[in-house]
């Protein structure tokens, strides 16, 4: 296990380089992200441990960060004070780009990698905004009308747009479809279950038993190989994997083990079914939700299966990363404990 | 607030694991909660031979409507509207539920209904009045529930089928003896007789250590009644004020003698069901506001009910449809309620409900319930509101679920928070 103290920042998130294969970004906030400045680490993986080459101060709190997908050295940083940063590798200090449009707390940045040429971000102020990089007005903006901790494209199309929300629901936009009052809102999807009726009360076959109430919902990941799914956690603590061809059905898998709330979810980009999951509980977790597996049972919602804990962190764990390239497994974490780690999950397979 | 307040309120907010945040929400006091400011009930006393196997369920009704006028030093006037649930009276008891409201002291504008729910009828009425203050309709009510079962217990209760419900499966079963099918559905459900007797003795055991230790004294009403001595004919004047079904001495091993009443094979007996009894029960409703700007005392407040319809001939297990749902509706799970009073039909259909939702059998019913001292169907409701605010504040404990399951197949919950 690989480390890098960043003192006097507490981690916030952290991101492989889709392009660099050694190359490592954390974002990190100074006081838990309550107060004091942010700081975006340009880390390099290297013979002599992980460097830090570069790196960004910021004004307000570090929450989120995202590689682009179109230039090896930029990054973006979403801010505390309602800033979004594009910083380049090859500039010193100050950011290249900025958008300041959103009226509170950005929480989360993830740039499209279909077309490459724009990037969402989500706010405490109930809105996603859509950005190109060229530009210095965002393109669009699409309300939530609730506190908006995730947002991500689909990896599997140019327009597809989703997000979670402190209401509990996942959103599916699609920038397609024309304007209207909608606002390109093609699915609402209750996170906790549809709502009870007679006919799903009396026969509810929940493997958790009574279904939990709304609760906030803190990240999401769209699945890699799988267009269709994807899974999202928080408050509850549990994660749950939907089919957004059949949205209105309910959660198709729960993972259920954390103890506090799941602060960051990502699917492996090597395989369909693996998860790795953060949380305020301080431990990272390794699921696979067990599509891979022959037996799985057609009643739903199935129940995923732990296949291991890291327990290194000692703090909140808000980000964990999967390494795209090498041998298939190598992770990064970093946490409110001021340390970035990268580590090998399959070593953590009990 | 700052910034960096709102940050930390909003990530406390994250920590708060969410089995307790849907009970902070419904533990906060807001003015327009709907609050109980005062709950009471008679004694329980056996059908055909108690205190009150003589008095009339208008005459009970008087006295809890009384004791409650009096207790909560409201006036009279203010009160616009009282539901009484009650399920045997022909006619539903509208009539003398009325009149019962003008010998009791309310005035001619304080208009009065009954309602019949079966067995929760006296829960609906609580929860009508609740609805119609939340609503605006009115501003002060008394949800209330009454039965004389040795007065009007019988056949008569039911109308004949016709044919189409007859011809109907499912309709047909709603007219199925309650005895007969809760027999069929500890079958089904594989219920022991022996789970079934240890349940029922604990209810009478817990119910001897309440009564014994006083703790049913703030929620019981004394009544002075016209009582007939049955061996020598003549008219006494008693002050009823105990439940008189609570009995020592009884245990498992004991309960395990009785003979089958149902069927030959059959696991139900009267040592595990429910008693035939008489009582009243009501409980006075108002906005916090009005309760705060009169100076009632605040017990308890109504907090969300829910109403679950199962296979009529699964009846029993109403409550274990009803209680996720009134969860559902208030965002708290079982590990956030202090206190289940589920009312017992019969040892076997809320023994299998708290075995299926996993409840901790200690907070179940923790004084007893209806093996114990009775379930006069249309008053439990009521009586429960009671028989629970009075504990949780006893114990200095918050939230309660009350929940019954429902004759034709149906079950209602409602949760409530002590103060």
């Amino acid at each position: 296990m690989l480390q890098f103290q960043t003192t006097g920042f507490n981690g916030y998130a952290v991101k492989y380089s889709p392009y660099i294969d050694s190359r490592i970004a954390v974002g990190a906030a100074q006081n838990f992200g309550l107060v004091g400045n942010g700081r975006v680490y340009v880390l390099e993986l290297t013979s002599q441990g992980i460097l830090c080459p570069k790196f960004y101060d910021t004004q307000d709190a570090v929450y989120d960060i995202a590689w682009s997908e179109a230039n090896e050295n930029q990054l973006l940083a979403a801010c505390g004070d309602g800033t979004v940063k594009l910083f380049d590798v090859n500039v010193a200090h100050q950011p290249i780009a900025q958008w300041s449009e959103h009226s509170r707390e950005v929480y989360s940045v993830f740039w499209n990698q279909v077309t490459k040429d724009n990037f969402v971000t989500s706010s405490w102020d109930g809105t996603l905004k859509l950005y190109n990089p060229e530009r210095a007005q965002s393109l669009l903006t699409l309300p939530t009308h609730s506190c908006t901790y995730s947002t991500e494209f689909s990896p599997h199309s140019p327009s597809i747009i989703s997000a979670v929300t402190s209401d509990s629901h996942i959103r599916i936009f699609d920038i397609r479809i024309p304007a209207s009052a909608a606002n390109h809102l093609v699915h609402l999807i209750p996170i906790h279950g549809p709502a009870p009726t007679l006919a799903n009360i009396n026969t509810r076959a929940n493997p958790l038993g009574p279904r939990p109430p709304p609760s906030e919902c803190l990240t999401h990941d769209w699945n890699k190989y799988r267009g269709t799914i994807l899974a999202t956690a928080g408050v509850d603590q549990i994660i749950r994997t939907f089919d957004l061809r059949a949205p209105r059905a309910g959660a198709v898998t729960l993972m259920s083990g954390h103890r506090y709330a799941v602060r960051r979810i990502s699917w492996s980009p090597h395989n369909s079914d693996l998860l790795l999951s953060g949380s305020y509980d301080m431990s990272v977790k390794l699921w696979s939700d067990g599509n891979a597996m022959s037996d799985a049972s057609m009643v739903t919602p199935n129940l995923g299966r732990e296949l291991g804990e890291m327990g290194a962190h000692t703090e909140f764990v808000t980000g964990v990363d999967w390494c795209l390239f090498g041998s298939q497994g190598w992770v990064a974490s970093t946490a409110w404990d001021q340390r970035l780690l990268v580590w090998d999950a399959r070593t953590i397979i009990t | 607030m700052s910034a960096a307040q709102q940050r930390l309120t909003q990530v406390s907010g994250h920590l708060g694991s969410s089995k307790s945040s849907g009970r902070a929400k419904i533990l906060e006091k807001n003015p327009d909660d709907i609050v109980v400011t005062a709950c009471l009930r008679t004694a329980f006393t056996k059908g055909g031979k108690g205190g009150f196997k003589d008095t009339a369920a208008a005459d009970l009704l008087i006295g809890a409507f009384k004791s409650l006028i009096e207790r909560s030093k409201i006036d009279p006037k203010l009160v616009e509207d009282i539901a009484v649930g009650s399920v045997l009276p022909p006619g539903g008891g509208a009539t003398e539920f009325r009149a019962a409201a003008l010998a009791a002291g309310f005035p001619v504008e304080t208009a009065v209904r009954s309602l019949n729910r079966q067995c929760s009828s006296g829960l609906q009425a609580c929860v009508d009045v609740a609805n119609q203050i939340r609503a605006g309709m009115i501003e002060i009510g008394v949800g209330a529930g009454v039965e004389s079962m040795s007065l009007q217990y019988g056949p008569g209760a039911v109308t004949e089928f016709s044919d189409l419900l007859e011809a109907h499966p499912a309709a047909a079963n709603c007219k199925v003896p309650m005895g007969v099918l809760s027999e069929q559905m500890a079958k089904d459900r594989k219920v022991a007789r022996k789970d079934q007797d240890a349940f029922a003795a604990s209810s009478y055991q817990k119910a001897l250590k309440a009564q014994e230790a006083g703790l049913f004294d703030e929620e019981i009403a004394p009544l002075t009644v016209k009582w007939e001595d049955p061996k020598t004919g003549d008219e006494k004047t008693i002050t009823v004020s105990k439940d008189d079904g609570v009995r020592p001495g009884i245990t498992a091993e004991s309960l395990s003698k009785i003979k089958p009443a149902f069927a030959k094979d059959g696991s139900i007996h009267a040592g595990n069901a429910s008693q035939i009894s008489d009582g009243a029960a009501a409980v006075l409703l108002m906005k916090r506001s009005t309760a705060e700007k009169l100076g009632q005392q605040i017990l308890g407040k109504y907090v969300a009910a829910s109403i679950a319809g199962v296979d009529p001939l699964l009846m029993g297990i109403g409550p274990w449809a009803s209680i996720p749902k009134v969860f559902e509706k208030t965002g708290i799970s079982k590990d956030d309620v202090d206190i289940f009073e589920i009312n017992e039909a019969f040892a076997s259909q809320c023994l299998w409900c708290a075995n299926e939702l996993g409840l901790d059998q200690k907070k179940i019913n923790p004084k007893g319930g209806a093996i114990a001292f009775g379930h006069p169907l249309g008053c439990t409701g009521a009586r429960q509101v009671s028989t629970l605010l009075y504990e949780l504040r006893r114990r200095g404990e918050k939230v309660g679920v009350t929940s019954m399951c429902i004759g034709t197949g149906m079950g209602m919950a409602a949760v409530w928070v002590a103060e």
